[in-house]
């Protein structure tokens, strides 16, 4: 064995830090499941990078501990394998192609150009779609699908503060005008943002928006409706360092820069019908998302609620966690992320809340 | 300075004693000086590893005391407090970047190789190299002291972004900072540190890149120059063009926090209840600053290593460095597309999103470069002769776990999939795999393979094998679990993993990667012991104990004071011509190469 034992420490090693992550989704060390619409594509695209990164890292690896296993020195000082020789079995083919360093190099430079040039454009429109303001729907319409109208998109204004998320909602009434199919005051939407008002509720680290609405875009068939989802527009803002706006369970983050308003958008996962024509893109899996209900001896909604069973589970539970350094108390500044099941459960919320803000003034 | 004089000549040498002071202290001579580097950035090294320990402790066992500090924090119960917590991962990060694997990398290895492998008698500004070394101590003395201050060491992060930073008291007021403790005195003296950082490598990068232009000795062609200078030459052109960014971006932030100037300071700050700034600067402006020469550092601190180690591979592996010319360009590429992708440090930080997609598209393709290294590296030890010595090791080490240091890289570079994990630890497991085990193995090697030609005896390659074994296993052991939290969404800079609910489930694989993390820091030890009693005891070394080819192993044991060589080395060939050609399989670069033998052909 003498030197060739070398190899074989690399190759364990290797193969050890390879089946961590074969073991590790089974262990749920794993990714959470993705809770918003872009969740979706986000982790297609981990996906993807992972996959052809693990090929290569097996090819390469696998390639330095069999030429570190042929090509350890022999005891006696000897070349394992003179100059002149055959290439080893396997080699064989490729034999004349080793042996020309300038079309081997070619080789090895021209295909990972390919390979990271189709990573690097595979990811262009994804990004796009998140973050480009320019791709989002007017929040305005942006609950419109085909001919049907569901209202605007839900808005809240979140200031990060050393060390909380201070979030404001519009007043119940207000609310409703934006959510009226026959709205009108535009203007009134678009300073939401901009411009708090006297009467507007303020929560503290909590975010609450709701999952979907079904909307039917043809009334002449009642049945044939859509899983329509909300979208949720936040202007985030800072007041004093910068904080992270990093909700990991919706693929969302963003930081919040001192002396600007940067507005973030995204929506739930159950539904994706975000073609403009209202059709489904059936290449999404669907799955509920509400983590959140009434509770009467606590008196207040209570979240970790798994929409499915009804019961109490941690899975559902979504942290919204500064993720850029903030001072001493970074670690700590964590919201919570409380989605209502639909529309008319959000809007009992925020009644409570409004009342809430109205009791303490 | 010009060496260029008859070949064979007796190099003429002023043999006036020097006093000790002269000659170890402030030594003009870049042996010394490069020496003068090696121990200190050792030191430090200690030092950052002791840190490094203290925030595995932490990460791992957040409810429970620290041992041996916990005296200190008897207020908190025992506990060590958050903002000490981000002073201690701040400071070992400033202190492994700016004071241990820079000044390695070009301090000790840049000042010792260069001449010795050019054939120079010295650098080209033996003054101006002096004090690139001295001109750190005050940096050495801020850092340190810097712990004592008032609100202790700067906490703000190796990354210093303001306005958690920067932000200052009114006019008149303390230098206090009203955002966190360390960012009063601590942030102060951080910046005069680094300053004083940059002004010594500034110096040594223009010592580096003049001596390597004019002082090659006769016959040594820009492409007869081993893999090692020409990392440093790019290196060091490196240093010279991103430096002045950075040193402005220090001065800016030390003037917002001394004389009320507000570069980085918008307006409307509000802390707590009161608003101590008049702003009209810009946040984001540091940012793009600091990224601008913090990128291109992350090849000035992982670029001479991927040259010593190609050195080190061919000279163990007994085969010609594969695609040296592909080396040389990949390196300049790497170089190149260095200076237009700091923005993928920013892609989640209010940026304007589109920049993002040109600076993910760089950003990928400058992987692209990495592997044709990797892949020249396996080309090399192809049908090779391979000597498993401890240098090897660390070298072939550098290129199995460089691999998953690049592959990982590229998850993040994909601005959607950034998303996710930016500012998780996936991040830190990248970066400690780019830094720790390929950037300090690559130094590792290089310690042991130009050791004897330092101090004219070798280490001991048992002991050396061992700390190799360890390190390996442990290493992995600590940063391989990394991606897995990161993917599981742990934030990093947290002092207890406990506080979200998706963090909670890392706790186990912390405590795994901590107590890996303390038999690592050990092993190191064994490192220490050999190094220091190799010293002093270590087996007389030869000439050329590796029998390699490069003009340094030419020259006597210990190599002649100032001078370098005896006579005026005259080079006659590249520095890869190993094969098997009779009695001994390699030539040095000043001999003349029969024709026909592998790697001759420069």
């Amino acid at each position: 064995m003498g030197n060739k034992g070398w190899s074989i420490l690399f190759g364990v090693v290797m193969l050890a830090c390879a089946l961590s992550f074969a073991v590790a989704p089974m262990m749920g060390w794993w990714l959470p499941r993705g809770e918003s619409s872009h969740a979706w594509d986000v982790d297609f695209l981990f996906y993807v990078i992972f996959w052809i990164v693990a090929f290569f890292f097996i090819l390469t690896e696998a390639v330095l501990v069999i030429f570190l296993w042929l090509y350890a020195s022999n005891p006696d000082g000897k070349r394992p394998v003179s100059e002149s020789a055959e290439a080893v079995g396997f080699m064989k083919p490729v034999t004349g192609f080793l042996n020309n360093e300038h079309r081997i190099e070619l080789a090895w430079t021209f295909i990972p150009s390919v390979i990271l040039l189709y990573i690097a454009f595979a990811q262009v429109s994804a990004w796009a779609d998140i973050k480009y303001a320019a791709r989002q729907k007017d929040p305005w319409k942006s609950a419109t699908v085909g001919k049907t109208d569901g209202g605007a998109a839900l808005q809240m204004a979140v200031s990060a503060r050393q060390f909380e998320w201070r979030v404001r909602y519009p007043s119940v009434e207000r609310f409703k005008k934006w959510m009226d199919p026959k709205r009108t005051d535009k203007s009134d939407y678009d300073s939401f943002g901009k411009a708090p008002q006297a009467d507007d509720i303020y929560v503290v680290n909590e975010i609450h928006f709701w999952e979907d609405y079904k909307i039917t875009p043809d009334q002449n068939k009642p049945n044939d409706h859509v899983w329509r989802h909300n979208s949720v527009v936040v202007y985030l803002t800072t007041r004093d360092v910068i904080h992270s706006f990093n909700l990991p369970n919706f693929r969302v983050k963003q930081d919040a820069l001192p002396g600007k308003m940067i507005p973030v958008w995204f929506r739930t996962a159950a539904s994706r019908v975000e073609k403009m024509d209202g059709k489904i893109d059936e290449r999404y899996p669907l799955h509920k998302t509400h983590n959140c209900k009434w509770d009467n001896d606590k008196n207040r909604y209570v979240d970790g609620i798994n929409p499915d069973s009804g019961e109490k589970d941690n899975a559902f539970i979504f942290d919204l966690a500064c993720a850029e350094l903030c001072g001493w108390g970074h670690y700590r500044m964590i919201g919570r992320a409380f989605v209502h099941k639909d529309q008319a459960d959000f809007l009992n919320w925020l009644e409570i809340a409004e009342k809430e803000n109205r009791k303490r003034e | 300075m010009d060496s260029h004089g008859t070949p064979g000549t007796t190099h003429a040498h002023e043999h006036h004693e020097l006093s000790f002071i002269r000659k170890y202290i402030f030594s003009e001579d870049h042996k010394i000086i490069g020496i003068q580097f090696l121990f200190t950035s050792i030191i430090f090294l200690g030092l950052g590893g002791l840190l490094a320990l203290m925030v595995r402790i932490q990460l791992a066992w957040p409810h429970y005391e620290i041992p041996l500090i916990h005296e200190y924090f008897k207020t908190n119960g025992g506990r060590i407090h958050e903002s000490f917590y981000n002073m201690l991962f701040t400071m070992h990060a400033s202190v492994m970047i700016f004071f241990v694997i820079i000044p390695f990398l070009t301090g000790a290895f840049g000042n010792f190789t260069i001449p010795l492998m050019i054939g120079a008698p010295d650098m080209a500004f033996p003054k101006l190299n002096m004090m690139s070394y001295w001109v750190l101590w005050p940096a050495f003395v801020l850092i340190s002291f810097s712990f004592f201050v008032d609100g202790g060491a700067a906490a703000s992060g190796w990354t210093g972004y303001p306005t958690l930073s920067s932000a200052g008291m009114p006019i008149g007021g303390a230098f206090e900072s009203p955002a966190a403790p360390g960012s009063g005195h601590g942030q102060i003296f951080w910046l005069m540190s680094l300053l004083c950082v940059g002004v010594g490598s500034m110096m040594g990068s223009v010592n580096y890149i003049t001596t390597i232009i004019n002082m090659r000795a006769p016959g040594m062609t820009l492409y007869r120059m081993p893999m090692t200078i020409w990392a440093m030459f790019i290196t060091a052109i490196l240093q010279a063009f991103a430096l002045p960014v950075l040193t402005v971006a220090l001065f800016f932030q030390l003037l917002d926090k001394t004389l009320g100037t507000t570069f980085f300071l918008p307006d409307g700050l509000t802390f707590g209840n009161w608003s101590p700034h008049v702003g009209g600067g810009q946040p984001l402006l540091w940012q793009h600053l600091f990224w601008f020469y913090s990128h291109p550092a992350v090849y000035i601190m992982i670029l001479p290593a991927m040259g010593m180690v190609s050195d080190i591979i061919s000279t163990f592996a007994r085969r010609p460095l594969f695609g040296y010319r592909a080396m040389v360009y990949s390196i300049a590429g790497i170089a190149g597309l260095g200076f237009i992708v700091w923005g993928h440090h920013m892609f989640q930080s209010g940026m304007d999103p589109r920049l993002g997609t040109g600076f993910m598209i760089a950003t990928i393709m400058i992987a692209l470069p990495s592997a044709v290294k990797v892949f020249n590296w396996l080309g090399t030890i192809y049908r090779g002769n391979i000597q498993f010595t401890t240098p090897m090791l660390f070298a072939l080490g550098f290129v199995s776990l460089f691999i998953i240091g690049g592959l990982s890289g590229i998850f993040m570079a994909a601005t959607p999939v950034d998303i996710y994990i930016h500012d998780t630890y996936f991040i830190v497991a990248h970066i400690h795999y780019v830094l720790f085990t390929s950037s300090l193995f690559g130094i590792f090697g290089a310690i042991y393979y130009w050791f004897p030609k330092m101090f004219g005896r070798m280490m001991n390659d048992n002991l050396g094998k061992v700390h190799f074994f360890l390190t390996f296993v442990f290493g992995n052991c600590v940063f391989f679990p990394m991606h897995l939290v990161g993917i599981m969404g742990l934030r990093r800079r947290i002092p207890d993993v406990t506080a979200g609910i998706l963090e909670r489930n890392t706790l186990p694989l912390n405590e795994f990667m901590s107590i890996s993390a303390l038999i690592l820091g050990t092993v190191q030890l064994i490192f220490v012991a050999n190094f220091l009693w190799s010293l002093f005891f270590g087996k007389k070394a030869d000439r050329n104990p590796w029998h390699a080819n490069t003009l340094e192993w030419t020259t006597g044991n210990p190599v002649p004071g100032h001078g370098n060589f005896d006579t005026v080395p005259v080079v006659h060939s590249g520095p890869y011509v190993y094969g098997e050609f009779g009695a001994k399989d390699n030539c040095l670069q000043t001999e003349k190469p029969e024709p026909g033998m592998a790697g001759a052909a420069h």
